[in-house]
Parts: structure tokens; sequence; C-alpha cells
């Protein structure tokens, strides 16, 4: 094949172009929201209108006579499987079914679903369907919740699913001992992904095989396989879940829902036709998932000199009506302190509710949004009232390169001080900070860190990466790996070119589908660069090898003289090149070796198993490091706050394509903006109120600040060519980045999200009172 | 019958009357670039252009758009060269999931054809109807930016 760009020789560290890049702005990719098979049908779900109830009788009979209907499923037509995302780690979390049976537990719980010929017919057949409940009482208030009184949603005391311990050191003792102790609560609201693609899966069943093939808009197909296939009773390979372009995940597309396994049912039932589910965009603000609320209550110590001497408290997260992913969101949320401070004495209970308000799961930081809020506000709180400054407090107490945490997490690579550093002299800190209150700007700091894919969702986390060259010496490379938008599939065929040594130019990839490419856990945690990204290079190295092992055959020289970089295979004992990567091919498929080139990778990351009695363990096989400052104005005439710039130091080990990082850290950035400012799922008796656009505010253009990315290459010695993973991290400190301006720039602070004008002018009246 | 012309090309459509162009375009037409993220008018991801404006095709009836000329983002490059703000977007990494480039493309078509040289305020407002939620818009303005020095350049 001609090679066109120089530039796509060693590609690692290059801002070469997405890899899909030319179907995305064409409008010639395909999502799954655009796809439509011969002889589909179209489903809907049947949901309880009540918040909790119990489910007396379903009948379906009129239902099933209108014309154009075509299948009708309820519990009945299934095994009745209680799954939970969590449930490897803690096996009473598995408390949902894929269709109710007894109770529902939210406006929304499926119980039911109908396929027919068309979206009218469909939804006129659910208004046939009759339910018949017994309303039970509900709670939608955590605090209520937790009550001995409140009606018990599970089989859980007090509506508690889990209790989360971190006790390390002597937290009581160390707060006796410090010179500074304050208390703090924070409130933190829900959110919502608002992926632009919605929901949407078709399942297809083929009976001659006893095969369903399901394509769904997810992050984590081998996930949703897994549930599949324990909820239809099936085996692993019975089950394809295919993964085409995804229009953004964000956490919210990280499990089965009910209607990935109601479209394939419905299927079956319907002889065979494939069936689609497509949610709208208020069923995708009301019944997917969402950001989980949280009361943060901290109460924490200082010594005069700076030394933070404890940190302890209570977290409440308000899970809704199951579990899904909220045990390991609320474990996360923890982990987070003590991979940014290093302190040694910390006792923080968490607990996880169950409220009959809808499910809350994993969203884009996995709880550490919310503990970065409450944490890095307290802390700079902490800093005030004893008179130093936030970042040289910090810079006394954070963790350090090549470090055990309290919790024996082991950090290698840690870029903190350098990022807090850079940011700092970006901005202008010590000459800015304090120093403006006559034009009411502020400055403000916060600090996260992140792991990169933490054994905390499986027993394992391993991806795994396939390598074929062809005779014409083109590559296919398969992964299991799920590019929701992000960017994996251009960033994991560079490693594999750059690893292999050839142009970038020879790679097509496919990923995610699950009867064809290796296994891959999914998009979460920051996991792909990392893990993936190691198992892709482990992939190339042995097909590498693979065909220096056929030219030292025909070289007769040692295999290990040999290498083969930027498309030449050279003899490293007097650097001269052997022959080219194409007449290497040619050599390997040729008649006297017939060699075919298939490199495999199967990573998984060194880690320790995590205690979560106690919290402790190593999750992670590598950490990422980061520091936010935001320049607010306020105006204290209306308490509207205008962001005027963000600086981002981001420890990510390498930038494999530093194009896509900033792209990663300004999308993460705008987020936590929008969290911040103006996004804020709301409730009224368990139902969303403002499930559209209009009235849910995300960051706009006018919204957009300028940001300044540093990008910190710690270089981490586990990370392929060291990478670390950086999906999340830059949305862990924004909203106390933010919050800390203000106070810089107003005297007030606001302990609840997100800032609204309203907000910040009852504080200053209440200052001023 | 409803004759619509898209992508300089004709259709003679069986139209009810009460179909927005967006259903006429995905579901009669197989143009799929078109997306919705919402179908109330909130997102911008359905903007195709009209006689060369931006409109929103989920709330424009199909029939009323007789006799003009409407452009998808199907329509805004041959097989092999991609238009200079499609490629614009990609050299800038304004472009993450892609679900909303397709609207994002097309508004910036609109917006440069009208105002070449556009500034970043004018650039923001144009844009405003829009949402990105990977991206974060700034790599969408430096392709806005980008696209517009290679207009302007190749004009004069």
């Amino acid at each position: 094949m001609t090679l066109k760009n120089k530039d796509f020789l060693n590609p690692v560290g290059k801002s070469v172009p997405r890899i899909d890049g030319r179907g995305l702005v064409t409008g010639q990719t395909k999502y799954v929201f655009d796809l439509k098979l011969p002889g589909m049908l179209i489903g809907k779900m049947l949901r309880s209108p009540h918040p909790h109830a119990k489910i007396i009788s379903i009948d379906t009979s009129k239902a099933k006579k209108l014309p154009g209907v075509k299948a009708i499923i309820t519990a009945k037509d299934t095994y009745g499987i209680k799954f939970g995302s969590n449930e490897f780690f803690f096996p009473q979390t598995a408390d949902q079914q894929a269709l109710e049976s007894d109770k529902v537990r939210y406006i929304g719980d499926e119980l039911g679903a109908v396929a027919a010929t068309d979206e009218e017919t469909a939804e006129k057949a659910l208004k046939l369907i009759d339910v018949k409940y017994e309303i039970l009482p509900a709670v939608f208030k955590m605090m209520e919740a937790i009550k001995p009184t409140a009606p018990q949603i599970h089989n859980a005391r007090n509506n508690i699913a889990l209790i989360l311990p971190t006790n390390f050191g002597n937290a009581e003792r160390a707060l006796r001992e410090s010179d500074y102790v304050r208390e703090d609560t924070f409130y933190l609201p829900s959110a919502a992904h608002t992926c632009m693609e919605p929901h949407v899966c078709i399942g297809q069943f083929e009976a001659f095989s006893d095969k369903i093939t399901l394509w769904t808009s997810t992050q984590a197909p081998f996930k949703v396989r897994e549930t599949l296939a324990k909820c239809l009773k099936m085996n692993l390979n019975n089950v394809r879940v295919i993964k085409l372009a995804v229009g953004g995940g964000f956490g919210g597309k990280l499990e089965m829902l009910p209607m990935d396994f109601a479209s394939c049912l419905l299927s079956k039932k319907a002889g065979g036709y494939p069936v689609k589910i497509t949610y709208s965009r208020e069923e995708e603000f009301s019944f997917s998932r969402r950001k989980h609320p949280m009361i943060y209550k901290l109460k924490s110590g200082v010594k005069k000199d700076g030394t933070l001497m404890a940190i302890s408290g209570e977290v409440y997260a308000d899970g809704g009506g199951y579990c899904s992913y909220g045990p390991t969101v609320l474990a996360a949320a923890m982990m987070r302190i003590l991979l940014v401070y290093k302190i040694t004495n910390m006792k923080i209970t968490g607990y996880r509710v169950y409220t009959n308000n809808p499910i809350s799961g994993a969203i884009r930081g996995f709880g550490g949004v919310q503990s970065g809020f409450a944490v890095e506000s307290h802390i700079d709180m902490l800093a005030e009232g004893i008179g130093m400054d936030p970042i040289e407090f910090r810079l006394k107490n954070i963790t350090t390169p090549n470090m055990i945490t309290a919790n024996k997490m082991l950090l290698t690579t840690n870029g903190l001080k350098e990022c807090i550093e850079k940011a700092a002299e970006a901005c202008d800190w010590k000459n800015k900070r304090g120093k403006q209150k006559n034009i009411k700007r502020g400055f403000g700091i916060g600090i996260a860190a992140d792991v990169m894919g933490s054994k905390m969702y499986k027993s394992h986390e391993s991806a795994g990466s396939i390598i074929k060259i062809e005779e014409d010496a083109s590559i296919c490379f398969l992964t299991g790996a799920a590019d929701t938008g992000q960017g994996s599939n251009t960033a994991l065929s560079q490693i594999a070119a750059q690893e292999l040594g050839v142009s970038y130019e020879r790679i097509k990839i496919t990923s995610a589908d699950t009867g064809i490419t290796p296994f891959d856990t999914g998009s979460f945690a920051s996991r792909v660069t990392f893990i993936s990204g190691n198992a892709t290079k482990l992939a190339a190295h042995d097909a590498k090898m693979q065909i220096l092992k056929v030219v030292s055959q025909e070289k007769n020289i040692p295999i290990n003289d040999l290498s083969l970089v930027a498309e030449e295979v050279i003899n490293k004992k007097d650097s001269s090149v052997l022959m080219t990567f194409e007449k290497a091919i040619e050599l390997c498929y040729s008649f006297n070796y017939g060699q075919q080139i298939i490199g495999r990778g199967s990573y998984n990351p060194k880690t320790t198993p995590v205690d979560f009695r106690t919290g402790e363990g190593n999750v992670s096989g590598s950490y990422g490091f980061e520091a936010q400052i935001a320049k607010v104005e306020v105006n204290t005439e209306t308490g509207e706050i205008k962001v005027l710039k963000m600086w981002d130091a981001h420890d990510i080990g390498k930038a494999i394509n530093p194009q896509s990082v900033r792209g990663q850290i300004e999308g993460s950035l705008f987020m936590g903006i929008g969290y911040t400012l103006s996004e804020n799922l709301q409730f009224k008796n368990g139902r969303v109120v403002n499930a559209n656009f209009a009235n849910y505010r995300l960051p706009r253009s006018a919204n957009a600040c300028p940001v300044e990315s540093i990008l910190i290459e710690t270089n981490d010695p586990e990370g392929p060519f060291g990478a670390k993973g950086m999906g999340e991290a830059a949305l862990l400190p924004t909203a106390a980045a933010i919050a800390n301006a203000v106070y810089d720039a107003i005297g007030v602070r606001i302990k609840d999200l997100p800032i609204t004008p309203d907000k910040v002018l009852a504080a200053l009246k209440s200052q001023h009172d | 019958m409803t004759t619509l012309n898209i992508n300089k090309k004709t259709y003679n459509l069986d139209l009810y009357g009460n179909e927005t162009l967006l259903e006429v375009l995905r579901d009669n037409l197989k143009l799929t670039g078109t997306k919705t993220a919402c179908d109330e008018a909130q997102c911008g991801s359905c903007t195709v252009l009209i006689d060369g404006k931006s409109f929103l095709s989920c709330i424009t009836l199909a029939k009323d758009v007789e006799g003009k000329e409407i452009t998808t983002i199907e329509g805004l490059s041959s097989e092999e060269d991609l238009h200079v703000i499609q490629q614009a977007f990609l050299d800038n990494g304004a472009v993450q999931c892609g679900f909303c480039a397709p609207g994002f493309i097309l508004s910036t078509k609109a917006l440069l054809d009208k105002n070449p040289s556009p500034n970043l305020d004018e650039i923001k407002k144009s844009l405003d109807g829009h949402i990105c939620r990977c991206g974060g818009y700034l790599k969408i303005f430096d392709a806005v930016k980008d696209a517009s020095k290679k207009i302007t350049n190749h004009d004069t």
C-alpha cells in the first residue's frame, strides 16, 4: 500500500487525525440510532406511574388484540433473575429484575414491554394494558428514608443498601491533637449524562441457532452481554452484543438496561423480527440513570504548621430504587481523598440509601465529582482557619511519587506537586489571589486524582487485543475496547502502530463486538488508554516478534539483534536496514514460510484486592493527578458568576494524542462548569420535573470560557509508552475551584451546588446582615 | 405529491402533510446524517440548510419547504473531498462522538457564507443553539476560525 503521510510513522505523541473522522464529519457513520433492519418492529417499555406500589395483576388481553401488536412481555415471560452491577463484590446489591414482578420502586420502573409494527400502535397498546397496583407509601428524601419508620423499599434495614466504612489510623485522637478543627456539610444535587445519542437498542433472536444479537448504544458491550446472558439463561457465546458508533456515554451506558433485555425477548416472542427501542429525550432524563445526590458531612483537623491531621465524617448517597453501580461510586468517592492527601487518620462512613427516586448510577467521575467539591472546598476553609494560603496548604499535605497511602494504594509516578505549581504559575496566583476584591474577581483552586481502571467492578479488569497482518501488509486490529466518542479507536491504533513499528495508515480497527473481538470490560474509570492500551501494545509486540522470527531465520541473524522501527527491519548490531516492513510480510507469507501473523495481547492491571470493610487495597495499576484553577467574576447586583478562565495542569503520564487529551480535558471541565453553575436534575415526589434541554441547563457556546491545559508527562512505568488514563479527572476539581474562586471574590461560601445567582445573592445578604 | 430538492437531487414524495423534514430525511430518504437529540428544537442536532440558512428540521414541515434548496450534511462534500469546514473540524479535533457534528458544521456553513470572517462573539452567538456534550466548544471555535481563514485566503 502507498503511504501518504510521514507523520504517521512513530505516531505516539502526535495529534494524528481521528481514525473514524471522515465518517463522523460527513454524516456517514452509523449509530444504532440510525439503524433500520428488514422487518423491524418498534418496542416500548411499560412503566410504573407510581413511585412505590405492589403489582397486583397485569392484564394484557386487550392490548394483544390490537392490530399491529406483535408481542407483549411481562415478568411472567422471564426467569425473574435479579441482577446488579456490583453483585460480584456485594451479592445483596443484585436487586433489580429486567421486568419487575412483585413491586415497583420508582416512577418509570419497568414491568413489561410491547412490540408493534409502528410507534403509534406500540404506544396505544401500552395504554390498553391494565395493571392493578396497591399503592404503598413512598419516601423521597434520603435522611427520611434511613429512619426506622420509613417505608421499606427493599429487604434492607433502614433502607440502607450498603454501609462502606473507610477507617485508617485514629481520627478521633488526631482531631483532639489538632490546633484547628472544623465541620462542614455539603449538598450535591443530581445531574444527567445527557448523551446526545439517547439509549437505543435493537434485539434480534435467531431461532435456528438459538442466538441473540443486540445492537446497543453502550460503553460496555461485554458487561451488557454478561447481564443479558444471565437474565436469559444463555451461554455467553450465544449472545452477541454489537456496539456501533456511540453518541456519548459518560457513565450512563455502562449497564444492561431493561430495554436491552426487552428488545431481545420481544424479538423472540415475535418470531425473530428485530425490535428497536429508542428513548425519547424525556425518557432519557427520567428513566435512564442519574448522578447520586449526596450529602457530605466532614469534620477535619489541622496543626498550626499546616499539617492535615485527620479527615472524618459521613457521606450519604441517594441511590433511588435500585443499586446499579452505587456501591462502587461511593467507594471510589472516598478513595480519591487518600490519593490526593497524605493523611494517616481518616474515618469516613458512606451510606448508600434506597429511596423512591429514579435509579442513581455511574456518571463521569464516579462519585469523585461530589467528593471533589466537598473535600476541596473544606480544605480551603481549613487553610483559611490557620491563615495559610490554599496552595501552600495543599503542597504541604499532598501525596508524593513512590509512596504507599494509608489504605495501601501504591502511587508510582505522581505529578500532583508539579500540577499545582505549574497551574499556579500560569495564572499568576501569587499576585492575583485575594487581591482583586474591589472588582469582584477571584481565583480558586481544586485538585484531584483519579484511578485508571480499578478492580472494583469485577474480579478481573482485563482487556484483550488481536493484531492480524494481512498478506498485503495492511493490518486488521481487533479490540474489545468501546470507543464512545472519546477517540480510543484512534489512540489504541496509534499504540499498535508505534509498538509494531509501522505507519498509523496501515491500521483498520474493529472494536467492541462480543462475537468478533476479544473481551474488554468497557469504557469507564479512565481505563481504556491504560488497560486496553497495554493489551494492544502486547498484541503488537507479539506480532512484531512473529515477523522478526521469520526474518531471523531467513537472514540467519539472532532475533534479539533485530528490530522493526518506522517501517524498516533493522539489524541493531550495525544499524543496517535489512528490508522494509512490506518485504518482511511478503517473506512471512512466502512459499517457504507461510506464516500468518496474528499477535495477541491480554492485560490485567497489577492491583491488590480491596477489603470493602475498611477500604484497604491497591485498586488501580496507575493513578492520574491534576490541579485546576478558576478565575471568576461575580456580579454582586445580579449574583451572576462568570468563569473568565480555567487552568488545568494534568499528569497524564504521556499524551498518546495531545489533541485528544486536550479535548478530554475541555469536555470534562465544561461538564464540571455545568454541574457547578447550572445543571440540577430536579424531582418532585419522585418525578423528574425538568426533563428537557430548556429546563435542564447545559453549558452552551456562550458560556464557554478559555481553558489553558498544561500536560505534565510523568512517564508511568506501567503505562503504554508511559500513558495514564485521563478521561474523567478534569471534572473532579472544577466545582471546588470555582466555589473557592467565588469565595476569593466576594467572601461568601456556597456549600450546595449548583451555585445559582439566587444563592449568591442570599449569601451576600446574610453576610451583610 | 410533494417535491423536495435535497442536495441538488429532486425527490417526489407521497406524504400525509404533517411529516417534519427531519422525519422525511431520516425515515423516507435514509439520510441519517441529520440527527436529533431532543426532537423539540433545543439541541441543534437536526440543523439543515434551507436556501443557505440554518433551520431546525425537527420543527420544519416537509411540505413547507417545497421548491427550496435543502442541504444536509450528506450534500456538503463529494465522495473524494471533504468540505473545507468538515476538514477544519477534523484537523482541530472538534469532533468527539460526532452526533452533534453535522448540525454544528451546517450552522458554520450558514455563518461563513454570510460572514466569512466572524469574530469569537459572532461564532459563539451563531452556534449557541447547538449542544455538544463531549468536547466543550473550544475546539469547535478553533475549527470555525480555521475554516474562515482558509475560505477568505482562497477568495483573495
